[in-house]
């Protein structure tokens, strides 16, 4: 469907059949159907008002060339003045009337598009990125509601002209043979014209894109230039692209100014042979003249809905697309599946995997038969390389993938009966890049608490560190965090996620800690804030950090989806295996005899 | 009386007059005013000959009714029409391709100006403006005067004519035929005016609205782990629908004002007026029925100012907007300049702030009484959160920024009067974000030496630890970075910059050190490439590193742009409870 749908095409897209769309758009304008069936009376009013000005026109016409002094003429007149006042008046009252319409039917779309995102699970997400689906539910939701506004005023154009086709037959067939012969050449001739102004069109947006990267390119990378003095090199390659867009853009611009001038030539030419051939017939008395003037008034009626219509179907089925694609992000079905919706009481934190399978995709077998117990109140690290299942696990707990055999019990409990809502309620999880919404360092604290509660944020924030934190934020607890918490440090970031948890008092904690470089100053606070969850959750932690696997009660190495060894630190550590040589891939570093060694050591091996 | 120069200037430009938007975009237009004529003349040419059509079927209706026409003269009529209609399509191809030359060449001028000005600019300018927005500047912005030449101005010029034409011509009829389209020209013109007004807070609005939603829409999804994770799907649905229903309120406020658009009534009540007006004349017995006839279809002519105005007017005046935001960048001026005629030496690496304060534009202090002495070849690790000036305090050294209050020395010298080139030339900086360009590796160590040989380069990637990435590369040296090219880790980004660095041989290094090596291998590679990097050189290190802070000559914490603690290592242990903690607590 539609020009650019090869563009946007994603796994979840469905066909929707002709007649599908149709009853599935019309059941969204059903609750509105009143407020339609008038837009659409008034559009035919609107036509027929519309028309109704040139024919009396032309009537008015006659009734002067055979006499003049009529008392008619005034009312005529006056008729022609109400036809004008009625025709706006409607037209104000209908789009009035389709704002409303189309205002609430984009926004019930959109609503149901975003109601289905927030219930997608994050396999989703994984699968289909989010700009895309926020194109979906904004853009493609706006396309949809212009087509809706397109197809109404094409209605009036086609109604006004085909009152006036019905009235130019009625008064001479042949003259109206001609008129009707001209428009299929105007047609043809548009359609070229927009096949042409296409291809030129998309050329034009390729050397535009050229300029913009250019652009972008260089004004990211002036600091370098600047540094190293180079602006005249990178402006030659900027140059390049401007002119060759110019180039290009000029040749665009040629073939669209063309399109109106030669239509409206070609148009010229039917009005010179109508005014001929027309003038012959009047002359001879077959038509008045009043009916001569009414076919020339006429053909200027036909121009523009011929020229929409051959843009038309274009329009249109971009729209449908766009309709189709909100409609199958809605469609999409979920793959975590809750069997019940059990009430979840309050939970101790005791988790256990039996025999559990779990794939992200057919090939790749991530969990085989795979058992754990946890015990509550225990914290765990889970270490090992990229790809040994250690997320995993970890959203399998938070139930947010489904997994494929075996079963997951909380508490002895089957994670696929829970309430999802109340379940998840008593979880914490932090992310690996932790997320903050815009607004305030104490807003994104208690995101999820009810407000109100200051004292509380800030007891809890000052247990870090005694609070000198938020000494180092422009304005404590209500400073900015801007975009994605863009104006704080990872570091920050990664505190305020935590004691985002911290206050939320979870049963189950799950950590995907950040691999981002962090002062040490922050990370010894973040260690502090980790700690006082640790003491009150069960905890699932994804460790990067030496400190963090030392604060586990258990370390689980993984390997392949299997567990190869577990017992503590210092244990593991003296067996010598597998913990201690990914101790000596990836956690050397972190320790202090590293730091104070090393000095010697690269200093003096440079070079 | 200091005379300021941009950093950046292209010769033999003819200077444009940027003291107005308006008088901006004129005098980028006046360059082309043989195409404004043609634009122009096309334009009243092509309202004239369409006046032929209605004149013409005029003097036909009379050649019927009264004269009962030959063939002959309706071939002539006919002919008339038809032959100024072909020519009437060549005038309006005129003022249609005038137009878009003169929007793409006023695009093209203007975007080479705006990037010739950034280039022009100091860093100071550069750090202090978002790339995003400057992004959108030099191409939305720039898009929008194009647009507002063709098709804005271009049917403003174009449907003006059509609005005059009527005027001329009703009076041949009769004199007081013009009162109906003199009626139209003055009400459309007030009432145009005042629809204008109405309506752009509107269209603010809408726009505005649509911004919030799409940004917390965009913020949803990205943290929709968060939201699954919290349990808040609810809240989120509330306040997307909080947001969804204000566009949606705005949306129909917009299409009220859009419904109610009084032109389209002042046209019928002029055509209907003028036709009441010419029957009148009619049956006095003034005017032709042919007279009324022509009359009449002239005064359908406004038809197409009409349905212009509903938006070529705020095209135009879109591009007005755009031409000020692009304005207002370019005109930023810069306080720093090339001081030709400053201090030029060999820098030995001695470096001083003395009671040094930085505050933005806007008054917010940075950085305050900031004083550290460095001495040539000493290593200085600056620590601190984001926002506490690190970046801007380092960034003085090479005067990206320049100081609001205090001074910086560079071998004693005021940085002010040092020749800027020959200060830029030896310090060097490598930033958080290393930028590389799409080129080759080779290209882009060599970039601040471009004539060095291939043995050069390679000893420098050596030098910063690179050699062997590079290497493991297919095309080695010669593999493309960017979106088509090779992708590089953030670590490996850094070597790249390292390397740039040491083929420049910088006195003075400042190096912004965010990377985090997962596995200790590589970390052993980034320590060693750095303390090559350190060596000999006066090195400033933003840093997290515990190894780097632990073997700095000097430490400089800093909190809120203010120095919070400052020493060597076996100082600052016994000064500092925190920095105490850090150092026992990870290996207790």
């Amino acid at each position: 469907m539609g020009f650019f749908s090869g563009l946007a095409t994603e796994a979840y897209d469905r066909h929707y059949t002709d007649r599908e769309l149709t009853l599935r758009i019309w059941s969204y304008f059903l609750p509105y159907k009143q407020r339609l069936f008038w837009v659409i009376f008034l559009l035919l009013a609107i036509a027929a008002s519309a028309a109704a000005v040139p024919i009396m026109v032309s009537r008015g016409v006659d009734i002067l060339d055979e006499s003049p002094n009529d008392g008619w003429l005034f009312i005529l007149s006056i008729a022609v003045l109400v036809a004008g006042i009625f025709t706006w008046g409607i037209n104000w009252v209908r789009r009035r009337l389709l704002a409303r319409i189309v205002g609430d039917v984009v926004y019930d779309i959109r609503s149901d598009a975003f109601v289905a995102s927030a219930g997608h699970d994050l396999s989703f997400y994984d699968e289909f990125s989010s700009g895309k689906i926020v194109s979906r539910i904004t853009s493609d939701t706006r396309e949809f509601g212009q087509l809706v506004t397109l197809i109404t005023d094409l209605i009036s154009q086609f109604g006004q002209a085909l009152i006036l086709g019905g009235v130019l037959i009625s008064i001479s067939w042949q003259l109206s043979l001609y008129v009707f012969g001209f428009l299929p050449i105007l047609y043809f001739a548009s359609k070229g014209f927009r096949a042409l102004a296409r291809t030129v069109t998309r050329k034009g947006m390729r050397a535009m894109a050229n300029v913009n990267a250019a652009i972008k390119e260089t004004v990211s990378g002036i600091a370098v230039a600047k540094n190293f003095r180079q602006e005249g090199t990178i402006f030659t390659e900027f140059d390049e692209a401007n002119q060759s867009s110019f180039k290009v853009n000029v040749q665009r611009g040629m073939i669209l100014s063309l399109v109106f001038p030669s239509l409206n030539a070609l148009g010229g030419i039917a009005t010179a042979v109508l005014v001929y051939f027309g003038g012959l017939t009047a002359v001879q008395g077959a038509v008045s003249v009043g009916a001569w003037f009414l076919f020339l008034m006429s053909l200027d009626r036909f121009f523009f809905p011929v020229l929409n219509l051959s843009a038309f179907w274009a329009q249109v089925q971009s729209g449908l697309s766009a309709a189709e694609r909100a409609f199958a992000l809605i469609d999409a079905e979920s793959a975590v599946v809750q069997e019940a919706e059990k009430y979840v009481p309050i939970l101790k934190g005791d988790i256990r995997f039996e025999n559990v399978c779990f794939r992200y995709t057919e090939q790749e077998q991530v969990l085989d038969d795979f058992d754990l117990y946890i015990r509550p109140g225990e914290s765990v690290a889970l270490v090992g390389h990229t790809g040994a299942g250690k997320s995993s696990i970890a959203k399998l707990i938070a139930r947010f993938y489904e997994f494929n055999g075996g079963s997951i019990l909380i508490d002895g409990l089957d994670i696929r009966s829970f309430n999802l809502h109340q379940y998840r309620s008593q979880l914490g999880i932090v992310s690996q890049i932790p997320f903050l919404f815009s607004g305030t360092v104490s807003e994104n604290i208690c995101y999820a608490c009810a407000k109100n509660n200051s004292t509380d944020i800030e007891h809890t924030a000052r247990q870090i560190g005694g609070g000198a934190w938020l000494d180092s934020l422009p304005n404590g607890l209500d400073s900015q965090v801007g975009e994605r918490g863009g104006r704080l440090s990872m570091g920050q970031r990664q505190l305020v996620s935590l004691l985002r948890v911290l206050l939320h008092h979870p049963v189950i904690f799950i950590l995907d800690e950040a691999t981002a470089s962090i002062d040490p100053f922050t990370e010894w606070q973040i260690q502090q804030a980790l700690n006082l969850i640790l003491e009150n959750s069960t905890s699932i932690l994804i460790a990067h950090r030496l400190s963090t696997v030392k604060a586990a009660d258990r370390i689980l190495v993984l390997e392949d989806g299997r567990i190869i060894e577990e017992g503590d630190h210092t244990k593991l550590m003296e067996s010598g295996g597998h913990y201690a040589s990914l101790y000596n891939t990836y956690f050397r570093h972190q320790s202090l005899a590293y730091v104070e060694q090393s000095r010697d050591v690269f200093a003096s091996t440079a070079d | 009386m200091t005379t300021t120069y941009a950093e950046f200037t292209l010769p033999k430009r003819k200077r444009s007059d940027r003291s107005g938007p308006v008088k901006w975009i004129l005098s980028h237009t006046l360059l082309y005013w043989h195409l404004n004529i043609v634009m122009i003349i096309g334009a009243i040419g092509n309202a004239a000959l369409a006046s032929v059509v209605p004149i013409y079927i005029g003097k036909a209706l009379d050649l019927i009714t009264i004269d009962q026409a030959t063939s002959k003269a309706l071939i002539q009529i006919s002919l008339v029409i038809a032959v100024t209609q072909v020519v009437r399509g060549v005038l309006q191809f005129g003022r249609n391709f005038g137009a878009e030359l003169i929007a793409q060449n006023v695009e093209r001028n203007i975007r080479e100006e705006l990037y010739v000005s950034l280039l022009g600019k100091s860093m100071t300018c550069h750090n202090l403006q978002p790339v995003g927005d400057t992004m959108a500047r030099a191409t939305n912005d720039v898009r929008e005067i194009n647009f507002m030449f063709s098709p804005g101005i271009n049917l403003v010029v174009g449907s003006a004519n059509f609005m005059i034409m009527p005027l001329i011509f009703s009076p041949q009829y009769h004199p007081a035929l013009i009162a109906a389209p003199l009626f139209y020209m003055v009400t459309y013109v007030l009432s145009l005016w005042q629809y204008l007004h109405e309506l752009s807070p509107i269209s603010d609005g809408v726009r505005d609205a649509f911004g919030r939603l799409n940004t917390r829409l965009a913020e949803a999804l990205d943290g929709i782990e968060t939201v699954k994770g919290m349990a808040q799907e609810r809240q989120e649905i509330e306040l997307f629908q909080g947001n969804a229903r204000s566009f949606r309120d705005y949306f129909v406020k917009q299409g009220d004002v859009e419904a109610r658009f009084v032109p389209f009534l002042l046209m019928g009540i002029a055509q209907a007026g003028g036709l009441f007006h010419a029957i009148w004349l009619y049956q006095l017995g003034s005017i032709n029925l042919g007279d009324i006839v022509a009359y009449f279809g002239l005064l359908l002519l406004l038809g197409f100012p009409t349905f212009v105005s509903l938006f070529a007017y705020s095209q135009v005046s879109m591009g007005v907007a755009g031409a000020r935001r692009i304005l207002e960048l370019i005109n930023r001026e810069t306080d720093l300049d090339q001081n030709l005629r400053g201090a030029s030496d060999n820098i030995q690496g001695q470096v001083e702030f003395r009671n040094v304060s930085f505050a933005y534009e806007t008054g917010e202090t940075a950085i305050g009484e900031i004083n550290i002495t460095a001495n040539p070849g000493q290593t200085i690790a600056i620590v601190g959160q984001t926002g506490s000036g690190k970046t801007t305090l380092v960034k003085m050294i090479n005067r990206t920024y320049d100081v609001s209050q205090g001074q910086v020395f560079v071998d004693g010298i005021d940085v002010r009067d040092w020749n800027l080139e020959d200060l830029r030339q030896q310090i060097s900086i490598i930033e958080q974000d290393i930028f590389l360009f799409s080129r080759t590796i080779a290209e882009n160590i060599s970039f601040g030496k471009p004539d060095a040989i291939d043995s050069e380069i390679e000893a420098a990637a050596k030098a910063a630890q690179a050699h062997e990435f590079i290497t493991s590369f297919k095309d080695g040296y010669q593999t493309v970075i960017g979106e088509r090219g090779a992708t590089l880790s953030g670590g490996q980004r850094q070597r790249l910059a390292l390397a740039r660095a040491f083929l420049t041989d910088p006195r003075i290094l400042v190096l912004d050190d965010s990377t985090s090596a997962i596995d200790s291998t590589t970390e052993d590679m980034i320590q060693r490439a750095i303390y090559a990097a350190a060596e000999g050189r006066t090195t400033f290190i933003i840093t997290h590193r515990l190894s780097q802070i632990r073997w700095a000559d000097l430490i400089v914490v800093l909190r809120q742009g203010r120095i919070a603690a400052m020493g060597n290592h076996e100082e600052l242990l016994a000064s500092s409870e925190a920095y105490r903690q850090i150092f026992s607590d990870t290996d207790s």
